[in-house]
């Protein structure tokens, strides 16, 4: 892993330096472009003054030791950012794909049970609205509808404005409120997912429903099947012990990459709920073009990709006993 | 010239501004407010309540020599006080850490006196040393807004309550520039425990103004996570009137959508970026919706010695100008909620009074086209995909594209990122652009130093056009000036001046929304610091 890293920062790297852009105006703004003092102070601080390749070495040698660099834009310490916003990008995204996968699971054996049937075609289109809409219309949709016209849901963000933070321990406002003892915040945390989760989930069900749909198809097909109906097994005992264990096989690696890929892409669902995690804050790096926090997220995306990618292999393994064998 | 408590006095700015003024006024009497003024005064009634206000931040720091943003000049004017004040009507300046001033008649000496009862949040008083720290620790880390202070030659200190500050020129302007929300006082004491100082190679403070501040004013820092919330809590020992809010908590909400909706629910209290579409429609008991005049606009920039721009001669750049449809722009742009601008010094300020509007001339602009004996010419217009003040700049170079392409001028329309517009227009320039600016402070001079052919001023190195001693001159006139009425005259040139370069053609000065529960007292934009906390109630 640790060269595979090392490969990807060094990427990131040269191409931000290519980049026909000038990090300065976030730094300095554009009204102090040409003020030479304000110009070669910001250079001398934020170490653009020297070469390309003295800024690389830099780069690498903090690495190595931990350190990202410090955000033009936070003033702060990129670890320190990542530490304090992965929990809540985090927490999104686990509840993401837990109504997506359960959701999309769901959906897939009804369509496949029910094939080209009015509930089929009912779950394939809602799948197909969850892959195409464009988060933030499908978010704004909610928050207008189900918080500004209904009241049913909380607005935007983790918490109300006014409800007071718990004290982090884990930094996912769900476990902290419950370690704390605190059943309201608990509520109002859990309450606050419903609509981004919803919104980040639905794309997952569109991909998850049929992959399981197309797999489960295929399953329906093998001899198995045909034997385990003729013996007069009930149809759900067939579906849900036999075909679906099966089916759900490459469904694990699709979670896994889903998964890495919620981490660091959930941006627009992130803005409309403004939601303070990593993906808001990739992209505010990227468009101050702030250096150290785009080699930050981007190292952070390499390891989920490995991490997930280790997971589904390990989940795979479990799942499927051959894997074992061979 | 002396200043006394008590005898404020008037700046020198437009009749327009008083007109701004009294829609500032308006707002003030339809959130029912008594807004008073001066050293703090606070309108409306005491709330146990925090306040919440919904806005998109943009803190690039907390630390009071290196923040520049909107949110920062809110931050500064709560957490740390100026010297002097600025009252609701936007234009007198008034005492706050200072209970008097004086120039001498060069402009060039400027001596404040302290008031002996102001105390930083700690307790101890606030005294000329920390004046003189805070000035020299802005000037020395070459912060974004340390230009403000780069006139400073010198800062004595005779007493503890007296600075005495010596300049390096002629400058008129400084009383407005010390009335900038960046130039709060710091407790040196404080700052230099943890680390601050005025050398950017060894200070090492930043860090800690993120989650600590060391002001006098009538708000202290409580938290600070960044894109997500800016928690401010009262100063109890404040040594004016205190604040009637407990605590202030300005949440990241970026889409004026959301923050519309929360409002709405009673979620917030101030929405704070709600443009026209979005305050369209918005109704009901709870909520109040205002619009006056702002002194932010939105221009478009020509550039004859950008690679591409060699064909922009004087009367190509004046027939552009006159191709443009203002008052169609201020509708595509904004829905007619704002004002056309006749210069680069904004509708309001010094200078401004008598400029005549401009107004679409197609037969005259090709005219001048032929004269010049282009026939079509094709304009490289790469601008930042920015939506500022509500207006989207892409929308506004759509139009000025189809303006444009009645007189026989094509643009080539790019939208890039800000920090991709930077590297270009830095290296090769670009022909037709469009920008926005804000006030830092009251005084015309710095539209003057920043779009004036002045050698090397921004504009002048942006756009490659040779300089105009003239706008040099006039400007030292300006500095120089003793009374209002003068500087205004030579202001009002300049900016004659300035639309005779035909390089900056301000397109929209769109109005502010301020969006406010009906309960919320005091709202009042201020040209310096934006929205002042401290003179917000509930009642």
């Amino acid at each position: 892993m640790p060269p595979l890293l090392f490969g990807i920062a060094s990427i990131v790297f040269v191409v931000s330096r290519l980049t026909p852009a000038d990090p300065l105006v976030s730094i300095v703004g554009e009204r102090n472009l040409n003020n030479p003092e304000i110009v070669a102070a910001a250079k001398a601080r934020w170490g653009l003054d020297s070469s390309v390749f003295v800024q690389y070495g830099k780069y690498m040698r903090n690495l190595l030791h931990g350190d990202m660099g410090t955000s033009f834009t936070t003033r702060r310490p990129v670890v320190h950012d990542l530490w304090d916003r992965l929990p809540a990008t985090l927490e999104l995204t686990f509840a993401a794909l837990l109504i997506g996968t359960v959701a999309g699971i769901g959906l897939g054996v009804l369509a496949a049970r029910h094939r080209n049937r009015l509930i089929d075609h009912v779950a394939r289109f809602f799948a197909l609205l969850g892959s195409s809409l464009p988060a933030f219309w499908s978010g704004l949709l909610i928050l207008y509808v189900l918080y500004a016209r209904l009241g049913w849901l909380p607005g935007p963000g983790r918490l109300d404005p006014r409800a007071a933070v718990p004290e982090r321990i884990t930094g996912f406002y769900t476990v902290d409120s419950l370690l704390h003892g605190d059943f309201s915040t608990l509520r109002a945390a859990l309450m606050h997912l419903v609509a981004p989760a919803s919104v980040l989930g639905w794309g997952v069900v569109g991909i998850v429903s049929r992959l399981v749909r197309a797999s489960l198809l295929d399953e329906f097909s093998m001899e198995y099947v045909r034997v385990a109906r003729a013996m007069g097994l009930r149809e759900r005992t067939v579906v849900n012990t036999h075909a679906l264990r099966n089916a759900l096989l490459p469904t694990i690696t699709i979670v896994a990459f889903t998964f890495a890929f919620l981490l660091t892409g959930a941006v627009l669902t992130e803005t409309v709920f403004s939601w303070n995690g990593l993906g808001s804050y990739a992209v505010e790096a990227s468009r101050r073009l702030d250096y150290p926090a785009i080699i930050g997220v981007t190292i952070l995306g390499a390891v989920a990709f490995l991490v997930t990618n280790l997971i589904s292999d390990i989940a795979y393994a479990i799942a499927d006993p051959r894997i074992r064998l061979s | 010239m002396v200043r006394v408590k008590g005898e404020p006095i008037r700046f020198a700015m437009g009749r327009r501004l008083a007109a701004v003024s009294v829609s500032g006024a308006l707002v003030l009497a339809a959130c029912g407010s008594s807004g008073t003024s001066g050293g703090g005064g606070a309108a409306g009634g005491a709330s146990d309540k925090a306040l919440v206000i919904a806005r998109g931040m943009d803190v690039n720091s907390l630390d009071p020599s290196r923040a520049y943003c909107d949110t920062c000049q809110i931050f500064m004017t709560a957490v740390y006080e100026t010297l002097i004040g600025l009252d609701s009507d936007n234009t007198t300046l008034v005492p706050r850490l200072a209970t008097k001033w004086e120039s001498n008649a060069a402009q060039t000496e400027f001596t404040f006196t302290l008031d002996p009862k102001a105390k930083f949040a700690d307790g101890t008083a606030v005294t000329s040393a920390d004046v003189k720290w805070s000035w020299e620790r802005l000037k020395g880390l070459q912060g974004a807004s340390s230009y403000l202070v780069g006139s400073i030659a010198t800062i004595d200190t005779p007493d503890v309550g007296t600075v005495k500050v010596t300049l390096s020129a002629a400058n008129s302007a400084f009383l407005a520039q010390v009335n900038a929300s960046y130039l709060g006082i710091v407790n040196s004491k404080a700052a230099t425990a943890q680390g601050a100082t005025a050398d950017p190679a060894t200070d090492k403070a930043e860090t800690w103004f993120l989650s600590n501040s060391a002001g006098s004013g009538p708000f202290a820092l409580a938290a600070y996570t960044s894109g997500s919330e800016l928690r401010l809590k009262r100063n109890d020992a404040y040594w004016g009137t205190k604040a009637n809010f407990p605590e202030v908590l300005i949440k990241e909400t970026p889409q004026a959508v959301t923050q519309r909706q929360q409002l709405e629910q009673g979620a917030v209290d101030i929405a704070m970026q709600i443009s026209n579409d979005v305050a369209a429609g918005m109704s009901g008991a709870d909520v109040k919706v205002t619009q006056v005049p702002s002194f932010n606009y939105v221009y478009l920039a020509i550039s004859p010695g950008a690679k591409g721009g060699e064909k922009l001669t004087p009367k190509v750049r004046e027939a552009i100008r006159m191709a443009l449809d203002y008052d169609g722009l201020v509708k595509a742009t904004v829905g007619g909620a704002g004002q056309s601008q006749p210069s680069p010094i904004p509708n309001g300020f010094a200078g401004t009074d008598g400029l005549a509007k401009p107004k679409q001339d197609v037969a005259a602009a090709k005219k001048l086209l032929a004269d010049e004996g282009v026939t079509s010419l094709t304009l490289d217009a790469t601008f930042p995909s920015l939506n500022v003040y509500g207006v989207d700049f892409s929308t506004a170079m759509q139009k000025v594209q189809t303006d444009l392409k009645a007189v026989g001028i094509e643009l080539q329309l790019n939208p890039v990122e800000i920090s991709v517009w930077a590297d270009k227009i830095g290296k090769d320039g670009i022909p037709v652009t469009m920008l926005y600016f804000a006030p830092d402070h009251t005084d015309s001079s710095q539209y003057v130093q920043y779009f004036g052919l002045l050698p090397a001023s921004q504009w002048q190195t942006w756009s490659k056009a040779a300089a105009v001693p003239a706008e040099t001159d006039l400007l030292n006139k300006a500095f120089a000036a003793q009374d209002a009425k003068s500087r205004g005259d030579l202001y009002n040139q300049l900016a004659k001046a300035m639309i005779a370069d035909q390089i900056i053609i301000p397109v929209v000065n769109p109005n502010l929304f301020l969006a406010a529960r009906s309960d919320v007292k005091g709202m009042h934009y201020s040209a310096c610091c934006n929205l002042d906390l401290a003179k917000l109630g509930r009642g």
